[in-house]
């Protein structure tokens, strides 16, 4: 870099601007850092009353919480990261799977098949392969878990091993960018502004810490052939908590929370 | 679940070396640490950067391919999304919302299913095209737009200089 003064100008006041970008975009990476490590990738079961502690002065929350209380004993709290619902919906429709042999390994075929789609529709090979292994790794390992607690325990311990959380979390995030792919004459309506339904996979649903919104729900459902109900609870008018089956008339088999930002597992 | 940021990265550098893309030859400085790679960069033809061969360095993140590499230049390069210590700044090397050059929102993004083939892609196109909208270097950005000449004289140097030709 000798001579680069001699045919290149100088810009050093343009990267000290610069910097004062980089310093901020660590500071935010710095403070994401903190929620993350204080609060585990997926929680323990807590009461739904547990939730009053977060909203003690807030009487709009606290009577809504009373209200999903009449519905819903426990809540299981999942990391804010903007993985949370992909991290919570994989977590819970797994739980429930162990329960019920029979649709585990229906859930197992799907899944099983479902690489050869995600190439089919133009995904580069090497780029899937890693989180599919994964994946279907992780189910292998809880279906020779004959004793249900175990197979429980098993779980609650790879969702909380960054590693395979995450890629468990990217590989549903890529199921749900192959289904609004597949589908996206349907799902283009529900896009705002003049992206296609491809370059909303890439930019909302493909990378990591993207949070979720009703079109994300919509199609993992599809993919995953599973229905969800989510219950809305926000400082909205009313004493009750609103509730949306997704797809619309199923008979959910997940249950989640949703407070403006983030959701969580919730059990009837 | 350690080593899977390597696994995944020799499954690139495999499917580089049995499929190259034009104009690009990129692999780990040393077999012994693939997260360290060079790639040599040739200036697309038709552009003011044509015939020369850039050499830049890659660096992944232990959580590669959750998280994007960084690329900087070890060359001399006057670009607009180039900065002057050779730190590449282009959309792909970002995750959405993790931009201070605010791109356009079209632009392509870092996701898991990227690779450094797109990256590589994507700066050759860069080389061809600067997006003078996010100006790393702001001098170049402004002499591309007011002073072409005189960038592609820049450019032009830079090229020879690449080559070792004085």
């Amino acid at each position: 870099m000798g001579d680069e003064g001699e045919n290149v100008p100088a810009n050093e006041s343009n990267d000290s601007v610069v910097n004062q970008d980089e310093l901020i975009l660590a500071q935010q990476r710095q403070i994401e850092k903190e929620i993350s490590e204080s609060i585990p990738l997926v929680g323990e079961l807590d009461s739904v009353t547990s939730l009053c502690k977060e909203y003690s002065t807030d009487d709009v929350y606290l009577e809504k919480i009373k209200d999903l209380a009449s519905k819903y004993s426990h809540v299981r709290r999942t990391r804010p990261d903007g993985n949370c619902f992909f991290r919570a919906f994989s977590y819970a429709i797994l739980e429930k799977l162990l329960c019920d042999k029979d649709s585990f390994n229906t859930f197992y075929k799907l899944a099983e098949n479902s690489k050869n789609i995600l190439v089919e529709l133009g995904f580069q090979q090497f780029t899937v392969e890693d989180f599919y292994e994964t994946y279907m790794e992780v189910l292998k390992r809880l279906s020779d878990i004959d004793n249900l607690d175990d197979a429980k325990k098993e779980l609650h311990i790879i969702f909380n091993e960054q590693g395979y959380s995450d890629y468990m979390v990217v590989y549903l995030r890529l199921l749900t960018s192959a289904q609004l792919q597949k589908e996206k004459d349907f799902y283009s309506c529900f896009i705002e502004g003049h992206r296609t339904v491809v370059d909303f996979c890439h930019q909302e649903v493909e990378p990591m810490y993207k949070e979720s919104d009703h079109i994300h729900i919509m199609a993992a459902c599809s993919a995953l052939n599973t229905g969800v109900r989510v219950l809305y609870m926000d400082r909205g008018v009313g004493s009750s908590v609103t509730q949306h089956d997704l797809p619309e008339g199923c008979s959910p088999s997940v249950h989640l929370l949703y407070r403006p930002g983030h959701y969580d597992i919730l059990y009837p | 679940m350690a080593g899977s940021a390597l696994r995944r990265l020799m499954a690139e550098y495999k499917q580089l070396t049995l499929n190259p893309p034009e104009g690009i030859i990129a692999g780990p400085i040393n077999e012994e640490n693939f997260f360290e790679w060079e790639a040599l960069i040739t200036g697309p033809e038709g552009t003011c950067f044509e015939g020369g061969v850039f050499p830049a360095k890659l660096t992944f993140p232990p959580d590669y391919p959750l998280s994007p590499p960084k690329m900087q230049f070890t060359c001399d390069i006057f670009h607009p999304n180039i900065y002057s210590d050779g730190r590449v700044c282009i959309s792909i090397l970002h995750a959405p919302g993790d931009d201070p050059m605010g791109y356009e929102s079209s632009a392509e993004r870092w996701s898991p299913v990227q690779s450094v083939e797109k990256i590589l892609l994507s700066v050759i196109s860069m080389l061809a095209e600067p997006n003078d909208e996010s100006g790393a270097n702001v001098d170049a950005a402004k002499m591309w737009r007011e002073d072409r000449n005189q960038f592609n004289e820049i450019a032009e140097k830079l090229v020879r200089k690449t080559l070792g030709i004085p």
